[in-house]
């Protein structure tokens, strides 16, 4: 036993030379703990990377861990970033910046792809809109008024709007909450389908097809599964207006859009502030999408004999 | 890799396995003692989780709110009881039932209070609420605080309340049902009840730890229980395999479930440690739990064919 004391005494002691031998040269040790293998979450992770690689070359290096959407997982890679002692750590989607803030008190958080972050932490944005402590980051809410404006500005005849979504995420019953307000003044009758998972999407977006027009929020579960919704939608011919390109390009005709890889690297952008210059994460304001972009799907859009206008880009492979 | 981060990491390893260890109880319940493979689990779990931070956040005490969580896991396991008993459905196939109700019934609990009246995602910041039982937040640290020291605690109570009342008239009459069911109907018990009643301490524990897990992890999710029969199912198995000649006793066996997720944790961390990438995280525990499962049959396939070669002893 006491061999074993002083091996590990040892241990540390050269563990701690190597350590304080590359101290010069600070090489920046940051933790990615992304939610699920998703399109859109990829993209913000790899917008994240490369701000950041851009920025410090190879004085950054990044321990990239994904929960693979179970929920337990994102306690364990937490606790595993904090006792790594990582300089920051970036949480993508929701329940990952809640593991993460919960594991640490003192480690910078940075969140993305999180909608909204008074819900998400329980907390109220002070004026600046930060949040006051070691958290900080990107939203990735969309412009819900103005894809509202859109379902109005390609279907003024239109009466009832379908708002077909998965009851299962915290981010989806927000945005349809939101625009159901906006449709509703806009003088749209809305009527919610809510789905519980991949299996009973379809039939549920089958009865949506009473509707004269289906809205999507920037929902996971149905980012996952434009097939079977293109594949009910379509031949019904009613048009699917979404909230983010992915979903658009699957199944829909038409979206306003934020860039998932924008946001990511503007939370990259942060984490440079955070690290190099020793900006102040809980006087960090939450930042948005920097701008939106309308966009089409030019081969439904045909399909549903639907002429778009002329500002509307048609969405590219 | 350092092994000095490896060590780092341990607590929380640790940590998570006495929670899940507690769950791994509940399933030992069902799988092992009344011999059915009961899948309520995965939403009872989130159940747990789902009616401790509803509790929490309105104000109650976080001890009674897992308390709390536990009762209502008695009702998830009664229906699972109920549709096998007094409905006649395949055990497998009521815990499948009850699981899938229970998706619906979480998000209208956690939306208890809120406008809409359903809720995907409760948080549960220990900025917020201090006074949770465990936090991921203390689990590095050698304070009282540390999560490790109260779920040792609870653990050990949990083990013992189980070894007491598994060792009562009616505990008794519970192990024979899952031993042989003919013989324990023939001794005149009712073996219907027994079930239901195994069936809910078994839920009533998962939801239990389902509340811990919430508080540790800082929110409860609807999709939390997602996946949590397999750990369970692991723990037990990984318990039986590693402590299964040593520990005899009915009280130890439930200790060797809780070492067997302690376990199954550790070695998720130090697989992680080496540099896994977390993408292939789910084939690495599925070909884990298929290996420990495998493991007893091949013991007795050994121990047969030994028997088969060797001289003639009984």
């Amino acid at each position: 036993m006491k061999k074993l004391i002083s091996l590990l005494a040892v241990l540390t002691l050269v563990l701690g030379v190597c350590a304080c031998a590359s101290a010069e040269e600070k090489v920046y040790q940051v933790g990615i703990l992304q939610f699920v293998q998703h399109p859109a979450l990829d993209l913000a992770t790899q917008g994240f990377k490369d701000a950041l690689t851009e920025k410090l070359g190879d004085k950054v290096v990044f321990i990239d861990e994904n929960a693979s959407g179970e929920v337990p997982n994102c306690a364990t890679i937490a606790s595993q970033l904090v006792s790594k002692q990582v300089d920051l750590i970036m949480a993508n989607a929701t329940p990952p910046l809640q593991a993460c803030t919960n594991a640490t008190g003192d480690i910078p958080v940075l969140g993305t792809s999180v909608t909204d972050y008074q819900a998400a932490l329980e907390i109220e944005l002070d004026g600046n809109g930060a949040t006051g402590m070691n958290v900080s980051g990107t939203s990735d809410l969309a412009p819900l008024d103005g894809q509202a404006n859109m379902i109005k500005e390609l279907f003024p005849d239109a009466k009832t709007v379908g708002l077909l979504y998965c009851s299962g995420e915290a981010n989806s019953i927000f945005q349809v909450k939101k625009v159901e307000e906006y449709l509703t003044v806009l003088g749209y009758e809305c009527k919610r389908y809510g789905f519980n998972d991949s299996n009973d999407l379809a039939s549920v977006a089958q009865t949506a097809t009473e509707c004269d027009v289906v809205y999507i929020p920037t929902d996971n579960t149905a980012a996952n599964n434009t097939e079977a919704i293109a594949n009910v939608m379509i031949p019904a011919k009613v048009p699917v207006v979404a909230g983010e390109e992915g979903i658009c390009k699957g199944c829909g005709i038409a979206t306003l859009t934020i860039s998932y890889y924008d946001i990511g690297w503007k939370t990259g952008e942060m984490a440079y502030e955070i690290l190099v210059n020793g900006a102040d994460i809980s006087s960090m304001a939450i930042a948005y999408a920097p701008q939106f972009t309308k966009k089409y799907n030019a081969e439904n859009a045909a399909e549903l004999g639907i002429a778009v206008p002329d500002d509307y880009l048609p969405i590219e492979d | 890799m350092n092994i000095a981060q490896l060590l780092n990491q341990l607590p929380g390893a640790v940590a998570q396995g006495l929670i899940w260890g507690i769950m791994a109880i509940g399933v030992y319940i069902t799988f092992r003692i009344l011999n059915i493979a009961d899948l309520t689990v995965d939403g009872s779990f989130a159940t747990g989780g789902a009616a401790a931070a509803i509790l929490i956040t309105s104000g109650v005490n976080p001890w009674l709110a897992t308390l709390a969580a536990f009762l209502i896991g008695l009702l998830a396991g009664l229906v699972t009881g109920v549709f096998h008993t007094s409905m006649g459905i395949p055990a497998i196939l009521a815990g499948i039932l009850t699981q899938l109700a229970l998706y619906s019934v979480n998000l209208r609990i956690q939306g208890i209070g809120t406008d809409l009246g359903s809720r995907a995602n409760v948080p549960l910041s220990i900025n917020k609420y201090k006074n949770m039982l465990v936090s991921l937040r203390n689990v590095g640290s050698f304070i009282l605080e540390n999560p490790i020291w109260l779920m040792l605690f609870i653990t050990l109570v949990l083990i013992g309340l189980m070894y007491w009342f598994f060792g009562t008239e009616f505990g008794c009459g519970l192990r024979a049902v899952g031993a042989n069911q003919q013989m324990a109907r023939a001794q005149g018990i009712n073996t219907g009840l027994a079930d239901i009643v195994g069936l809910m301490i078994s839920n009533g524990l998962v939801a239990f730890s389902g509340a811990l897990m919430a508080q540790y992890q800082g929110f409860s999710d609807v999709s939390m229980g997602r996946g949590a029969i397999v750990i369970g199912l692991a723990a037990v198995i990984i318990g039986e395999v590693i402590f299964g000649r040593l520990f005899r006793n009915f009280a130890l066996k439930m200790l060797a479930v809780t070492l067997g997720a302690i376990i199954y944790y550790l070695v998720i961390q130090v697989v992680l440690w080496l540099g896994l990438n977390t993408d292939d995280l789910k084939l690495l525990t599925a070909l884990v739990v298929a290996l420990f499962l495998a493991m007893p049959y091949w013991k007795s396939r050994i121990r047969t064919r030994k028997r088969k070669g060797g001289p003639a002893h009984g």
